[in-house]
């Protein structure tokens, strides 16, 4: 077997510059997992049908155990849970899920909100059907989707009431642009 | 199992057609959102390389000479969410949205669909329902594929060594369209069954039909004697047409028996497709 080089990469994380080198193999989910030690992003399936590991990729939503880290850009920037510590949607969020009841075992959890996140971004006031199609691509083997699909509506409301305003690691301008679509 | 050693990541056409060319053990790489799976999986032993396609600049999709050229790294979500195919293309719109789900569509891209030719990929019978080519790059230069000619059987296509897959090419109409699939779930399903179809004015009370099978051959197929029935005669269809093109339709099915479904079940429901498929288009 040949030995794998190391590519050298260079992407913005959670609104920081950072650089690592990764073998031509690693996926994004292993690299904020163990090179950068953020574990809020879950291999469940490792096949991108659970979305345990659902990281915002541009302000996207994608399957990091299915990006290739090697192919990150300089112009790349990706945010994880973490990164939303601080944020006051994200906040509402997690408050919501645990008065709701939504969270079970929890396995699924960080990436559930992720989807969450992105929803209320584009859609701060979304539809039940927006809320199943936003979710699609998250499975909870708990089965608790009821619960889960309240504690997003009522976070919609409760971010509409209090107008919080969502802060945005480094991609102010890209999201602006989203909205006016 | 994993042989995988480098990434390549080339700056232009010629160098990714000359790495594919030299390289047996090369593969593109552009959502990874199937080539990951698979890898990861142990599925690709072969595998020494990847190359990614992200600066080949192949993300575009633009109006140019009486077609929509859509570049082949394009993702779902950017071809489902494009004015130029939204206004033409409802077909592809829905195909396009039905892929994975979310976070897949985020990533997987229509060259990526394509190319792993699987008879159940979700974006190709409403490529083929909209006549669309593939414009290939290769070590000898560009060259135009009707996709309707573009697969040799599941997982094989027409593609040579060092060639990929630079755009597709749809020609500018307005279409009437519609995908429907069958699947266990609505997300992530793999379909049992799925059908594309497109049509548009031809002339005075004509309209021309195209029809595209998926998950019931080794390759997506074209329902031709059915899209002639329905081109030919009077627009909207009478009723006893409708059931003629429709019986022509699951005739045209050679559907197998496997873990997702069964055969006489997957031609029944390709009748029913066609069925539900005409009544949107004719609303």
């Amino acid at each position: 077997m040949p030995t794998p080089e190391l590519i050298p990469i260079r992407f913005a994380l959670n609104g920081r510059t950072v650089e690592a080198r990764v073998p031509p193999g690693m996926t994004l989910l292993e690299l904020v997992r163990r090179e950068f030690r953020l574990t809020a992003a879950k291999e469940g399936c490792g096949k991108g049908e659970c979305g345990a590991c659902t990281l915002l990729l541009n302000d996207q939503p994608v399957n990091s155990c299915l990006k290739l880290a090697a192919t990150l850009r300089p112009s790349d920037r990706v945010v994880t849970l973490e990164g939303l510590a601080d944020d006051p949607l994200m906040q509402t969020l997690q408050k919501s899920y645990v008065a709701e009841g939504a969270v079970q075992c929890g396995f699924c959890i960080p990436g559930m909100v992720m989807s969450s996140y992105h929803l209320l971004r584009i859609h701060p006031q979304p539809t039940a059907e927006q809320i199943k199609e936003f979710h699609s691509g998250n499975i909870c083997r708990c089965t608790g989707y009821a619960k889960i699909e309240q504690a997003v509506a009522k976070a919609a409301v409760k971010a509409a009431a209090t107008r919080a305003p969502t802060r945005d690691p480094g991609q102010a301008a890209a999201s602006k642009k989203k909205e006016a679509r | 199992m994993d042989n995988l050693a480098r990434v390549h990541f080339p700056a232009s056409l010629p160098e990714a057609a000359d790495i594919l060319r030299t390289r047996p053990g090369a593969r593109l790489i552009a959502g990874g959102t199937d080539l990951l799976v698979k890898h990861r999986n142990g599925l690709l032993p072969d595998v020494t390389d990847f190359v990614d396609v992200s600066g080949l600049g192949l993300h575009e999709i633009t109006l140019t000479e009486g077609q929509v050229r859509i570049g082949s790294a394009c993702t779902m979500t950017a071809v489902a969410g494009h004015p130029l195919v939204r206004e033409r293309f409802p077909a592809l719109v829905q195909g396009t949205l039905q892929v994975g789900a979310f976070q897949i569509r985020n990533a997987a891209t229509l060259g990526g669909n394509v190319g792993n030719a699987s008879p159940a990929g979700d974006s190709i019978p409403p490529l083929l329902s909209l006549d669309a080519a593939a414009l290939l790059f290769g070590p000898a230069g560009r060259r135009t594929v009707p996709l309707a000619e573009f697969f040799n059987g599941p997982g094989k296509t027409v593609l040579q060594p060092g060639e990929l897959i630079e755009a597709f090419l749809l020609p500018d109409r307005r279409t009437a369209g519609a995908f429907l699939k069958l699947g266990e779930r609505r997300a992530h399903a793999i379909s049992k069954v799925s059908l594309a179809l497109s049509c548009w004015e031809s002339a005075h009370g004509r309209h021309e039909v195209r029809i595209a099978l998926g998950a019931v051959a080794p390759t997506v197929i074209r329902c031709r004697k059915a899209e002639e029935l329905l081109s030919a005669a009077p627009w909207p269809p009478a009723t006893d047409l409708v059931a003629k093109a429709r019986a022509l339709v699951v005739e045209t099915a050679r559907p197998i028996d496997d873990l997702r479904s069964e055969k006489n079940y997957r031609r029944r429901m390709t009748g029913v497709l066609f069925g539900r498929a005409l009544e949107r288009v004719l609303v």
